[in-house]
């Protein structure tokens, strides 16, 4: 009765005005009918399975496999800031430096000789004696017996003079001595060194007037260092009462564990005695 | 070789306790590391190998110190030989306790003599009140590492040696 082709098209049609109604039935209805409980318990196991093995393996990667190129970031930050310590290191380096050597220059205006600067390059081999080495010698102008200064006061003198270096013997060696003067008094006595970080101030007269805290500076009159330096401070003052001099301990204004760049004094003007009018 | 090695290390150490050790805290008053050095050319190597040495670096201390010209040389000189003759008559080898008194021995007879200097050149009026102190922490430190610094100079020289000698084998055999 009716063709083939003919019921093909209406079971087609049927089936989609019963899926646009099924459709529209199942939208309104808020309940399920058990199927999707059925389909979640089975398949939500897999899924959480594959879930977490993807995120595992994920958090594999992205933890360790992943590190190694963190590493090498972390590799290349860690350099950067090694470089940027060391860079930092060496502005404050130059920061001290250039500290240091304003005071210099500062010192420097002040003193009306013609001196160099220096810079300390060894310490003596021994714990006995006390002298540095510094970059400076004969083809700059040094010869021995030349004073050598800092900002805060005497430093030594040459002692040995090659011809790019020289050696310089510290006011604290044992072997030094320079005349000076108690500042405020003006008693008169000569600094020798003990080889520790003090200096002695020998032969002031025990009817001078010497007491600690008393600034030392040079007299002038030893012929090696120019008048008014100064040399250090009266730290212990020892009476004996069968002596005629004070014992008199000094400590200098140079800290000579830290003696980094000096002056060396090239033209000391010198008490010229013989052709005084 | 071995002066290629001898030099390099005298140059290593009067380096470095010349320009590094003074400016390390502990350091500051350690013994003289060329005295471990000199036990060490003594005991080990030939006189007409180590005496060039021992006077080399007498003069080389002497120069960069600030002490009358001649001391180190006076030191270390009887001191290579006070070691010369004590091979003579003692079998001292590996033996680590006599090593190490007798780097010990060379600290204090280098103080003594520093010490006897002043005293007989009268440059200095007293001795300053830590002589005693840096003297027993002079020899204190050489009791504690003395014979460690002969050992170190003896394998490596030894080592530097071996690397020397493989190197034209090696090359013989290549070639």
């Amino acid at each position: 009765m009716f063709s083939r082709k003919m019921v093909l098209i209406v079971g087609f049609i049927v089936l989609i005005a019963v899926n646009i109604i099924g459709l529209s039935v199942t939208s309104r209805r808020s309940t399920s009918f058990g199927i999707e409980r059925i389909a979640l318990s089975a398949i939500a196991p897999f899924q959480e399975l594959v879930t977490r093995s993807l995120r595992f393996t994920r958090n594999i990667w992205r933890t360790y496999f992943y590190l190694v190129t963190i590493a090498r970031v972390n590799q290349v930050l860690l350099q950067d800031l090694s470089q940027a310590v060391q860079n930092k290191n060496q502005w404050h380096e130059t920061e001290l430096a250039n500290m240091r050597l304003r005071d210099l220059i500062d010192f420097q205006r002040n003193i009306s000789e013609r001196v160099v600067a220096a810079e300390v390059i060894g310490k003596d081999p021994s714990a006995w004696f006390k002298t540095v080495i510094i970059d400076k010698g004969e083809a700059d102008g040094l010869t021995r017996g030349l004073p050598v200064v800092i900002a805060q006061g005497i430093a030594g003198q040459v002692i040995e003079v090659s011809n790019h270096y020289s050696k310089v013997m510290l006011i604290v060696d044992s072997n030094s001595a320079v005349d000076s003067l108690v500042q405020r008094t003006r008693a008169r006595g000569v600094i020798k060194g003990e080889s520790t970080d003090q200096c002695r101030l020998d032969y002031v007269l025990r009817k001078n007037d010497v007491r600690i805290g008393d600034t030392i500076v040079s007299s002038g009159l030893d012929g090696v260092y120019p008048k008014g330096l100064r040399i250090g401070f009266v730290s212990q003052v020892i009476e004996h009462n069968a002596d005629i001099f004070h014992e008199v301990i000094v400590t200098p204004f140079v800290d000579f564990e830290k003696l980094e760049e000096v002056l060396v004094i090239l033209e000391v003007q010198k008490h010229d005695w013989a052709n005084r009018p | 070789m071995s002066y290629f090695f001898n030099i390099s290390a005298c140059l290593f150490l009067v380096i470095l306790q010349t320009t590094v050790m003074p400016y390390i805290p502990l350091l500051d008053k350690f013994y003289d590391l060329l005295i471990p050095f000199i036990v060490y050319l003594g005991l080990s190597r030939p006189v007409r190998e180590s005496l060039p040495f021992v006077l080399f670096l007498g003069f080389i201390m002497d120069n960069l110190s600030g002490g009358p010209f001649g001391l180190y040389l006076t030191t270390y000189f009887w001191l290579y030989l006070g070691v010369i003759g004590i091979t003579m008559f003692i079998q001292v080898g590996n033996r680590l306790m006599i090593i190490t008194v007798v780097i010990a021995s060379g600290v204090l007879f280098e103080n003594l003599v520093l010490l006897g200097s002043f005293a007989i050149l009268k440059t200095r009026p007293q001795f300053a009140g830590n002589a005693v102190e840096i003297v027993a922490g002079q020899v204190l430190w050489a009791l504690l590492t003395g014979s460690l610094f002969l050992l170190f100079f003896r394998n490596t020289h030894r080592r530097i040696s071996l690397g020397f000698k493989r190197n034209p084998a090696r090359a013989r055999e290549q070639g």
